[in-house]
């Protein structure tokens, strides 16, 4: 083919590319004008939820729909961030959304949210004042409404426990030692030695290991970050209270059996010993307790009271929010929607203590409500009584995630050698959560 | 006279070497070019494209126009709803000077290299294994392709299981009988590497088994009667038949390789997270790690982009590698 | 390996000889059939015996993820019968209609664009064949919100593809693997055939459907299988592009069965067994293809 043939076809080749990434991209950058306030649009609600939790919602915003009139489009979503950052791109994010309250501080920082005004919010009195400043962003300024809480508690199996002799634990050596004693001593009488103590998720992925060992390093005492100022953090995890705990967890992993093997890759969705009948120790949220109640069975485990560790028996505490979407025009509704879902009422459903439904309510924020009375049973009351007298949150007003992660990182690199230097793998890990906190101008 | 077994072998000859494309054929003369259709419709320069058009189009739509704004994204900080901030090549900086983002870039080069060898090699044994019209061949080659058609978080449980870091362990039951002491597997971070890429192996040695079976399939039987006649052993045929007949598949293969080497994630992730320790780490999972559960799409993008960089390297390299054995 | 004759398939009547594999196995009972059968044990194991576990875990009542099980103690149905309950024969049937879509227009875009590049002369070959394997090199997750604005939003049409099966089976249907494939394998055809035709008049498009396609046959069926998982094991597209849950198809589905707290290992492994079977399947029928049958006789022309 001759030169200008040559050119030619490439040069067209190049021209119909081109053409459909400029036409591409300006349609893309066009797009949707934003929110039009249209009031007869419904007001639109996600939640992360899988179909089933889905359907509680449903029930609840029917139920909302019935007492104020005021439509509502739901939806359960699964890939929660991508959809919702999707949505953001094209400047439509949802009226109203339901999800994790630690992500409070990143839905802040990247503008995704607006002010809840505490004092516009009827109702907002039967929340306690300490469930509403978990709430506050950077600024002070309060970023969310609280709707569920939950907190850890320490799940044992009974039979074998009882079957062994041995007393509800009541400090970390006694845990320790009811887990070697399901190790070793069979307690499911099958003669065969394939139980193991504790169920720890262990992996670094998603920080797992580190949002586990948070209890732990909390009653002995230590910290992961701390506030140095007005809207400044450091990081405190190097500390001989930290290493204490970092020790008797990392003695758990050392000693053959305490823990299940191969924890140290393992998140909550590949840690389904307890309910098999595996392992006989775990350190979970209550929302797994109908699965349990199923398998091994409510008559098989018990509840316990946190054992006590070296200064005291702080639990995880975690939650959901209420979260008002940014670039909304429906603030009225928005307002109604969360008077309605902190009521009673609202509350009642979202527990579901029938047990027909997955509950979306753990504990209830309402004061006036008590989990143990509404669902009739007293291990919800423990879990009520131990989150409110000692039970602690990450920082839920900065993106914690990156720390959360930076913390599993370093836990389990520490934990996967039994002779691993621990003060200096605390120093590295003090170190990464600075940088962590540098990146975020959070750093002093 | 030539012998009917010698003509066999020069059209083997011709058969069996690739033509590389674009190859010119001299126009035929005579009566023959007479009844050739007209130039217009004839190896014109436009018709290529006509049959190229679909595939373009789609191809702009939904991979072009949303990697150009993963290039785009890859400059700014990008806050969805606040609009982006451009940044420039900060991203990149980010990501190249991230300790543990390089140490991810050697474990990826060895799993990549270890798991496009094994795979090749397993897949090229059970492919000779394999082959043939009996019934029984065919239900094991579905057997072994098992691997391949089962979700990647189901292989991760069950390889779990058989790894399990205790002399119950499967695995360690099996290795005891030859007197090989328990080992630890995922658990260690010395063993977890090789342990992550014998289950890459394991599964992708069926997926080769696949291509190669075949191209084995489109070399032509007559070759090999030739060749028996003329006394040639199996080592000689595999070395002068075979392996020139398996060219597109084995250029298929290292294509492959080189393509998605590199990007190794979803069996690494299931297996191991990136743990213990990050010893099983690679540029993926730390693409996850400092971009998307950071909310991060900046940093996501600027690691994506220098992983298709040299991704794209890497695939001319083995284009052009073998391109030049062509002649 | 018994005496060929007996255990050959029905419909290919070419008799079993020596010269049917590269590695010439001889049909006659002998001493490499012996090790031919040893080997073939050993792999059986090695690629197989794991699912044994999959199996014995989705028919049994109890799960144990410790230990190996390679039969189930307690044999019960229970892990479909909740898994039917969660309503996953639906999600079945949108995985179903999406890849029957997806992978006709995949195979055909493929196709065409393989036999451009392989078959006919034109400059600039190794700069479009780049192109299309430059759109598998960058991870999914990456383009993933991009792509669901093009999908909310087709660029000069301005229709939404979003809640309609077509917001998948459009995306997937170009793949560079496919197109890869079949291109190398096209190169493979000799040119006498391919004059032969010309010399008779036939044009592009007969050329393709009715010489150099048949004789793709084994490409074919490999192309197809591994499109079919492709699509069948597609997981963000499905979710970008779905406007309701009923949209789901089985990957995603199974993948959300995962963090429901009340649902065990065994019915994950029910699902993940119901989610492999059509690949296995369509892979099975696709071994026709692959098997050396009567086109040899093509080559010959």
């Amino acid at each position: 083919m001759g030169l200008t043939m040559r050119i030619s076809s490439a040069k067209r080749a190049a021209a119909a590319l081109s053409a459909m990434a400029l036409v591409g991209s300006l349609s893309a950058c066009g797009g949707d004008d934003g929110k039009s306030s249209d009031s007869s649009k419904p007001l639109e609600v996600w939640s992360r939820s899988a179909p089933d939790p889905a359907k509680t919602y449903e029930a609840i915003l029917a139920a909302f729909t019935q007492k104020t009139g005021i439509k509502v489009d739901y939806q359960g979503v699964i890939e929660f961030d991508t959809q919702l950052q999707a949505r953001a791109s094209s400047k439509d994010l949802p009226d109203v959304w339901i999800n994790d309250a630690g992500l409070l501080g990143s839905y802040q920082s990247q503008g995704y949210v607006t002010k809840v005004e505490k004092g516009d919010i009827a109702g907002s009195d039967q929340i306690t004042d300490e469930t509403w400043a978990q709430n506050q962003g950077l600024d002070g300024a309060t970023y969310g409404v609280p709707f569920s809480r939950q907190s850890f508690a320490t799940v044992v199996r009974s039979d074998w426990r009882k079957k062994l002799g041995l007393p509800v634990p009541k400090t970390w050596d006694e845990l320790a030692a009811l887990a070697n004693a399901f190790a070793t001593k069979d307690p499911d009488g099958n003669g065969k030695a394939d139980t193991y103590g504790m169920v720890v998720p262990g992996s670094s992925k998603r920080g797992y290991i580190g949002w586990w060992a948070s209890s732990y390093i909390w009653q002995a005492g230590g910290d992961i970050v701390e506030k140095s100022g007005d809207t400044k953090y450091k990081s405190v995890i190097n500390s001989p209270q930290t290493k204490t705990a970092l020790e008797w967890v990392r003695k758990q992993f050392c000693t053959p059996g305490n823990v299940v093997p191969g924890s140290l890759n393992l998140t909550t969705s590949d840690t389904p010993f307890f309910g098999e009948g595996t392992a006989g120790i775990y350190l979970t949220g209550p929302y797994t307790f109908s699965g349990y109640d199923k398998a091994p069975g409510k008559d098989k485990y018990e509840v316990i009271p946190m054992p006590k560790g070296p200064v005291g028996t702080t639990t995880l505490a975690e939650g959901e929010n209420i979260y008002f979407g940014a670039g909304s025009d429906k603030t009225a509704e928005q307002k109604a929607l969360a008077e309605f879902l902190i009521s009673p009422d609202a509350q009642k459903i979202g527990m579901a203590p029938d047990g027909a439904a997955q509950p979306v309510v753990r504990l209830p924020v309402n004061k006036t409500l008590d989990a143990g009375a509404v669902r009739n049973d007293p291990r919800w009351k423990l879990v009520q009584d131990e989150y409110t007298a000692n039970s602690k949150a990450f920082v839920w007003s900065i993106n914690f995630q990156p720390i959360r992660q930076a913390l599993g990182e370093g836990i389990n690199k520490m934990m996967s050698s039994c002779s691993s230097d621990l003060d200096a793998g605390l120093k590295s890990l003090d170190q990464a959560i600075n940088a962590e906190l540098k990146s975020q101008d959070l750093a002093e | 006279m030539t012998s009917p077994i010698n003509t066999l072998w020069e059209r083997a000859g011709q058969a069996v070497k690739p033509r590389p494309a674009g190859h010119a054929v001299k126009p035929r003369s005579g009566a023959a070019a007479a009844r050739r259709p007209p130039a217009v419709l004839r190896g014109s320069s436009w018709l290529p494209w006509m049959f190229l058009a679909p595939a373009l189009l789609f191809a702009a739509v939904f991979k072009f126009i949303p990697m150009v704004e993963g290039i785009r994204m890859s400059l700014y900080k990008v806050q969805p709803f606040l609009g982006n901030e451009w940044v420039g090549l900060q991203n990149y900086a980010t990501v190249l000077t991230d300790q543990r983002f390089l140490d991810a870039l050697g474990h990826t080069l060895v799993l990549g290299v270890g798991q496009t060898v094994g795979a090749l090699v397993v897949g090229f044994g059970l492919a000779l294994l394999l082959e043939g019209q009996a019934r029984s061949l065919w239900v094991l080659r579905t057997a072994v392709f098992l691997p391949v058609v089962t979700a990647v978080a189901v292989i991760g449980e069950v390889w779990r299981i058989l790894y399990f870091p205790t002399d119950a362990g499967f695995v360690n039951q099996i290795l005891a009988t030859f007197g090989l002491g328990p080992f630890s597997f995922l658990s260690s971070p010395d063993s977890a590497l090789g342990s992550v890429m014998a289950v890459g192996i394991w599964s992708g040695a069926p997926y080769d088994m696949v291509i190669i079976l075949a191209g084995l399939a489109g070399i032509d039987r007559t070759l090999y009667e030739a060749a028996a006649v003329d006394g040639v052993n199996r080592r000689q045929r595999l070395r002068h038949i075979v392996l020139p007949g398996l060219r597109p598949a084995l250029t298929v293969v290292l294509t492959l390789a080189a393509i998605r080497g590199l990007r190794i994630f979803t069996e690494v992730y299931v297996l191991t997270g990136g743990g213990p320790a990050g010893s099983t780490e690679v540029w993926m999972t730390r693409v996850y790690s400092l971009g998307f559960e950071r909310n991060d799409l900046g940093v996501a993008s600027a690691a994506s982009m220098l992983l298709l960089f040299v991704t794209a390297l890497l695939t001319i390299a083995v284009r052009l590698i073998t391109r030049r054995r062509e002649a | 390996m018994s005496n060929p004759t007996k255990s050959k398939p029905a419909r290919l009547n070419i008799p079993s000889t020596r010269f049917d594999t590269a590695l010439g196995w001889s049909p006659r009972f002998g001493a490499s059939t012996v090790l031919r059968i040893a080997l073939c044990a050993v792999v059986l194991f090695i690629f197989a015996a794991p699912f044994l576990t999959i199996i014995s875990g989705a028919f049994n009542e109890t799960t144990d993820s410790t230990q190996l099980s390679l039969y189930p103690s307690d044999p019960t149905l229970l892990g479909f019968r909740i898994a039917s309950e969660k309503g996953i024969w639906s999600y079945f049937l949108n995985s179903l209609v999406i890849v029957g879509g997806g992978l006709l227009l995949q195979v055909a875009l493929s196709v065409l664009a393989a036999y451009a590049l392989s078959r006919q002369r034109f400059r600039g070959q190794l700069v479009v064949l780049l192109l299309f394997l430059l759109t598998m090199m960058l991870p999914e997750e990456v383009i993933a919100i991009p792509l669901s604005q093009v999908i909310a939003d087709l660029p000069i049409l301005g229709i939404s593809l979003k809640g309609s099966v077509l917001g998948v089976i459009l995306p997937v249907a170009i793949w560079g693997f496919s197109i890869l494939v079949m291109s190398e394998f096209m190169k493979e055809i000799p040119r006498e055939i391919e004059e032969a035709a010309r010399i008779d008049g036939v044009g592009e498009i007969r050329m393709l459907w009715t010489i150099v396609l048949p004789l793709c046959k084994p490409v074919l069926g490999v192309i197809t299988i591994f499109g079919f998982m492709m699509i069948w094991n597609q997981y963000l597209l499905p979710l970008i592009a779905a406007n309701d849950p009923s949209d789901y198809t089985l990957t995603v589905a199974l993948a959300f069965l995962r963090t429901d707290a009340d649902v065990g290992p065994g019915v994950l492994l029910a699902g993940a067994l119901i989610a492999l079977l059509p690949s296995l399947i369509v892979y099975l029928l696709m071994q026709k293809s692959m098997i050396r049958g009567i086109t040899s006789g093509a080559m010959k022309g």
